[in-house]
């Protein structure tokens, strides 16, 4: 198993977010994850990226446990994500926000920082090209120098998505990555997606537009409640009359 | 056009540095070297705070205190042991880095407004302990008679010759602000300040960046007062206070937050401005006041941030005349 979410359960005080959930994703698939709000896909993320500890059950990937390490340990592992209000760096360049990715990557020490411009400029330029690429996979190149926060909405979905590779992730987790966008942007995000997956990255995805998440993910698996209600890929979700009774609510209870 | 203002930057440069280097010549006398002196002592402690707070968002207001550890550590090590000076120096820097690294440690646990008051806390803590461990600090009456550094057997015995050890640090200082902030460290530093959450999940290591960036404020806390007590030959606990962390504090704001240049130019107005409005003693602290309130109104930016807006003035001015050059060519 590439990435095991096993029996994870993630308690707030006496609000049980998440209950007892087993997810496994396989490696270079896109897997959905989607809900009513405030079904728990969030929280799940949450876990996932080391910002909450779990409550109970375990996180592995490749074999080894990840649930309980900090957030910048989780990073390293292999995980990037984006975030469902978007948070780029608000001081910062385009480049410099995918640049700010690149600091656990630097192998120039502390000293050498201050004393070797050399070192520094060559480990520099290396991230700068690494970043252009990226931002050349996500068509947003030209903005390089301006200022992250001065772009357009659209653009800025982009940018932290390109943000969330230059951390070199094996795994993506996307948090609504659709949210605001319009038809032809959306349109865009699934060609996106399609070329990260080609990369050979494997995509975590909770999004709300169903036209998009069947689609796109290989597998899906949907939340109600903090509960895992089904799995499956798109058109067997997409029939699956426990699945619409979450969302439409039961025939005839009105 | 640009390659014209970048030779009249460096001409300006050039200009400064010369003045820089011949001023204790030009000076009127003894005591305006005296005073420029200082100004480079404050200096290093505004340099050292706008990294942690103007970049980091690190609010380290034990500063004080920690330019007093660097003070009493090298005025210790020079009468009690006879340690000369360019190793009493490095000495106080390493003491001043350590305890900086120790106000540092409860931003593991609190933060913004809150650790401030920590460090405030730790700061007045040191403070006291400089007061009341008096067998070994002298107590309030703090430590007199430190002697001046000799280098190499030249005796660096007058503010003229202290001088050139104030500059030469101060440059330094500078320089290695300068390289710590625009590259990686300053990168993951001002992503702490701008979004803690989104600076984790970029595998920033928050609690590493967070402790390093007190630790440098203390090292150059810790070089100013190892200047500090050489020059002035005296010491007391009196001035290594919250008090005067605030003061820094807003030259730094005044200056420019998060631009080294900034800390530069925030500290010599201040200073500068202080000696010509000396005669008005009582009414100093309104001017701080009165500053600071002006500049958070109407410059946020610090006074720095005139500089850039007439710059992109003049870059929209250029702008607005090139269609007409163009128009005029047409015809």
């Amino acid at each position: 198993m590439y990435l095991e979410i096993d029996q994870l359960t993630m308690r707030f005080g006496g609000l049980i977010a998440v209950n007892n959930v087993s997810i496994s994703v396989e490696q270079g698939e896109i897997h959905g994850l989607i809900g009513p709000n405030g079904s728990g896909k969030t929280t799940i993320f949450n876990v996932l990226s080391g910002y909450y500890k779990p409550s109970g059950g375990t996180i592995t990937f490749e074999g080894r446990k990840i649930s309980g390490l900090p957030a910048h340990r989780i990073t390293e592992a292999g995980f990037a994500r984006t975030f469902q209000n978007m948070r780029l760096f608000k001081t910062m360049t385009v480049l410099e926000n995918l640049l700010v990715a690149k600091t656990y990557r630097g192998r120039v020490s502390m000293f050498q920082e201050i004393f070797n411009p050399v070192a520094v400029r060559r480990e520099e330029q290396w991230f700068t090209d690494n970043a252009m690429e990226l931002l050349g996979l996500l068509e947003v190149a030209e903005f390089a120098n301006d200022l992250a926060i001065s772009l357009p909405y659209g653009h800025q979905r982009r940018v932290e998505i390109a943000r969330a590779l230059s951390t070199e992730p094996k795994v993506l987790l996307l948090d609504e990555p659709a949210a605001g966008l319009n038809d032809v942007e959306t349109e865009n995000l699934r060609n996106t997606l399609a070329k990260i997956r080609d990369l050979g990255v494997t995509i975590f995805l909770v999004e709300h537009d169903m036209k998009l998440v069947m689609d796109i993910c290989d597998v899906i698996s949907v939340l109600d409640y903090g509960k895992k209600i089904a799995e499956g890929p798109g058109p067997s979700i997409r029939s699956d009359p426990v699945v619409i009774e979450a969302y439409l609510g039961k025939e005839g209870n009105q | 056009m640009k390659k014209r203002s970048s030779l009249l930057k460096w001409l300006l440069i050039g200009l400064g540095a010369v003045l820089l280097l011949i001023f204790p010549a030009i000076a009127k006398n003894r005591y305006q070297v005296h005073i420029v002196n200082n100004v480079g002592i404050w200096l290093m402690l505004s340099l050292g705070l706008n990294i942690a707070m103007g970049y980091a968002g690190q609010f380290n207001l034990a500063l004080g205190a920690l330019w007093g550890a660097g003070a009493y550590t090298a005025a210790l090590l020079i009468t009690r042991l006879g340690v000369p000076f360019w190793i009493n120096l490095p000495i106080a820097i390493v003491v001043g880095t350590v305890l900086g690294a120790f106000v540092g440690l409860p931003s593991f646990k609190v933060r913004s407004h809150y650790l401030a008051l920590t460090t405030i806390a730790l700061g007045e803590a040191l403070n006291l302990a400089l007061v009341n461990f008096d067998e070994i600090t002298g107590g309030a009456l703090g430590i007199n008679r430190i002697p001046m550094p000799t280098l190499f057997g030249f005796p660096i015995n007058n503010d003229e010759r202290y001088y050139y050890i104030i500059l030469i640090m101060v440059v330094l200082a500078y320089l290695i602000g300068r390289q710590i902030v625009s590259h990686r460290i300053g990168r993951a530093f001002r992503a702490l300040r701008d979004d803690f959450q989104a600076a984790r999940a970029m595998g920033v290591n928050t609690g590493y960046y967070q402790i390093l960036a007190f630790a440098i404020s203390g090292a150059y806390a810790g070089a100013a007062g190892a200047l500090y007590a050489q020059l002035n030959t005296y010491i007391s606990p009196d001035i290594f206070t919250f008090g005067s962390a605030l003061i820094v504090m807003t030259m730094i704001l005044v200056g420019g937050m998060g631009n080294l240049v900034g800390s530069i130019v925030g500290t010599t107005l201040l200073l500068v401005m202080n000696e010509y409005l000396r005669v008005f003693e009582r009414w100093q602290l309104v001017g701080y006041g009165v500053a600071i309130v002006v500049v958070v109104l109407f410059l946020p930016g610090g006074v720095v941030e005139l500089a850039r807006r007439f710059q992109s003035y003049r870059q929209r001015r250029s702008a607005r005349l090139a269609p007409e050059a163009l128009g005029g060519e047409g015809d």
